[in-house]
């Protein structure tokens, strides 16, 4: 790398360094997948101990997203560790799921608080579509953005299914904004850093 | 007239690793190593020149018990950066033009 550089050189160099660092694709779906797969089942047997099985202590299955939680720390510290670089994307996505987080533990505490709970789902459903339709823009991944908005609509549908059915309204948004998006996602990691090799 | 073309960058290896930062946050020597391809003391030379010119940030920090250096391009770099591509781009206009 120490040839005499002309103007052209100098573009050309310019331009290979900035797509090098630009076409690293470093998401790879884990956590869409296994958050998803998480709030799915959690939902699946919200509903069939619910309805089925009236069995009201089954809502300490959401305990599982704690779970999770702990896992998540692991994952994101180790995934650090192993990192080399760190992008204006990654940080621009972290601050975009911290928002989400914080804005689904307030809304739920203001709405129970306010007795409003039978509008939960849907005000979840509504959360859901941000962070999933902005990460879909800033990573220029069109399942993530239809994932989003598959959340939105879902959301709106609440309005005419009935209450205790609202639950599976969630399961379906975890399989249109977060296990298939992930799974596109982790194909697209995996084929993408094959390529870079 | 022609700009002046910034000697600290007018460097292959220089002008790369520069180019690299300012397309990330922040980026550890083996990324940078990797991307450009360059040996690590031809690296190490080189990163301490643009930090000398004050074009970068070098952190250096300990992972898992080994040496760390993190690199961050500075405000100065970024300037020193654009005014190199204005240049470039100063030099390459009359040959355009001239094709028209």
């Amino acid at each position: 790398m120490q040839q005499p550089m002309d103007e052209l050189n100098s573009l050309q160099l310019i331009e290979s360094m900035i797509n090098k660092a630009k076409n690293r694709f470093s998401e790879s779906g884990t956590l869409y997948i296994i958050w998803g797969i998480v709030v799915l089942v959690c939902s699946l047997v919200q509903f069939a101990g619910t309805m089925w099985f009236n069995y009201p202590p089954v809502q300490y299955i959401w305990m599982l997203t704690w779970v999770m939680l702990i896992y998540q720390v692991f994952y994101l510290r180790k995934k650090k560790k192993s990192s080399t670089v760190k992008t204006y994307t990654d940080e621009i996505i972290g601050y975009v799921w911290i928002c989400f987080v914080i804005t689904l533990w307030l809304m739920s505490f203001i709405l129970i608080m306010n007795d409003a709970g039978k509008l939960l789902l849907a005000s979840i459903l509504v959360i859901y579509g941000i962070p999933t339709f902005l990460s879909g823009i800033i990573l220029h991944f069109r399942p993530l953005i239809v994932g989003g908005i598959s959340c939105w609509l879902l959301s709106l549908s609440t309005v005419v299914i009935k209450e205790p059915y609202h639950i599976l309204l969630i399961s379906v948004a975890m399989l249109a904004a977060w296990i298939i998006p992930g799974v596109l996602l982790r194909n697209k990691f995996i084929n993408e850093n094959s390529h870079a090799r | 007239m022609f700009k002046e073309l910034d000697p600290i960058l007018h460097s292959q290896l220089r002008l790369a690793v520069v180019s690299l930062l300012i397309s990330v946050k922040e980026a550890e020597f083996t990324f940078i190593k990797e991307k450009t391809g360059a040996t690590a003391g031809n690296l190490s030379v080189q990163l301490g020149k643009l930090k000398d010119a004050g074009y970068i940030d070098v952190t250096k920090q300990f992972k898992d018990n080994y040496p760390l250096t993190l690199c961050k391009i500075s405000k100065k770099g970024v300037e020193a950066f654009e005014e190199y591509v204005n240049a470039l781009q100063s030099y390459m206009k009359p040959n355009t033009d001239s094709k028209d």
